[in-house]
């Protein structure tokens, strides 16, 4: 199987549902350009791709570390996580991914209420 | 001569209709008899994977319960086969989950994910996509802060190789 054109990695993007209330628990759906290659596969000169992946995620809410992940390459490209926060006040979400490169992706949105 | 080889040609023709019916009642024996099973990548661990786990969890007990994993039967793109991961247990600041791994017996890095958790989600839940290289039983791990471990595994049928 061969690969399309390398994507460009970047692009963060934090997802929210509309009209957040207190203390309400809320499902945060993030995503990244990211080609997570597993250095399994092959370029289109048969070239083994060498192993580039999203290797960590911290996710703070006010400044406080709410969730941590750990990745291999075995999550898809372009990952897509969705979790839970419980929105008990207004305060900005904080995402960054971290590449095998040592590349950080981050990306702030709002928590405010009502909207 | 032209006889003799037209004879030739007419016990060719009996010995293919011999050979077509031997068939057919083959094929028909073949499909009156239940199918056996294709026992596939079944339940039993590989032990590349019980080491995963040993590495990773040492002799503690992990046990049947409070966890649902959502994943295809069959997943159509084996580069993208999404996982969504539930458990009921309590998310409060003494008693909460502390962590959901995410395992694939088959895949060549078999520790896939692991999400660390606090109470200050509300909720312990895991929505994502995974990469599969075959046919194999998902595992989903969750352990809480007072070091239960409980699970679910779901076995998932691929087609092509989605390790890329």
């Amino acid at each position: 199987m061969t690969l399309g054109a390398a994507p460009a990695a970047g692009d963060p993007r934090i997802l929210l549902p509309p009209g957040i209330r207190q203390d309400a628990v809320i499902y945060v759906r993030a995503l990244v350009s990211h080609p997570m290659y597993t250095g399994m596969s092959r370029d289109e000169q048969g070239a083994l791709i060498r192993e580039y992946y999203i290797k960590s995620v911290e996710i703070t809410y006010g400044g406080q570390r709410v969730a941590r992940f750990e990745w291999t390459s075995g999550i898809s490209r372009d990952p897509y996580v969705a979790f839970p926060l419980r929105a008990t006040h207004e305060a900005p979400l904080h995402i960054a991914w971290t590449d095998t490169k040592g590349k950080v992706y981050t990306q702030t949105a709002a928590i405010a209420f009502g909207g | 001569m032209e006889d003799e080889r037209s004879n030739t040609r007419r016990a060719f023709l009996r010995a293919a209709a011999v050979g077509i019916a031997v068939l057919v009642v083959g094929v028909r024996d073949a499909l009156a008899a239940p199918a056996p099973r294709d026992p596939g990548p079944g339940d039993d661990m590989p032990d590349a994977a019980k080491k995963v786990l040993r590495e990773r969890f040492g002799a503690r007990q992990i046990k049947d319960g409070h966890v649902s994993l959502d994943l295809p039967e069959v997943a159509p793109d084996s580069r993208e086969v999404p996982v969504f991961i539930e458990t009921d247990l309590p998310m409060e600041p003494d008693r909460y989950v502390k962590a959901i791994h995410l395992v694939v017996d088959h895949n060549p890095d078999i520790y896939v994910a692991g999400f660390q958790l606090t109470p200050a989600l509300g909720k312990a839940s895991i929505d994502t996509r995974i990469k599969m290289r075959r046919s194999s039983q998902v595992r989903a791990i969750v352990e809480t802060n007072t070091g239960e471990l409980w699970w679910a595994h779901k076995l998932v049928y691929t087609t092509l190789n989605g390790c890329v």
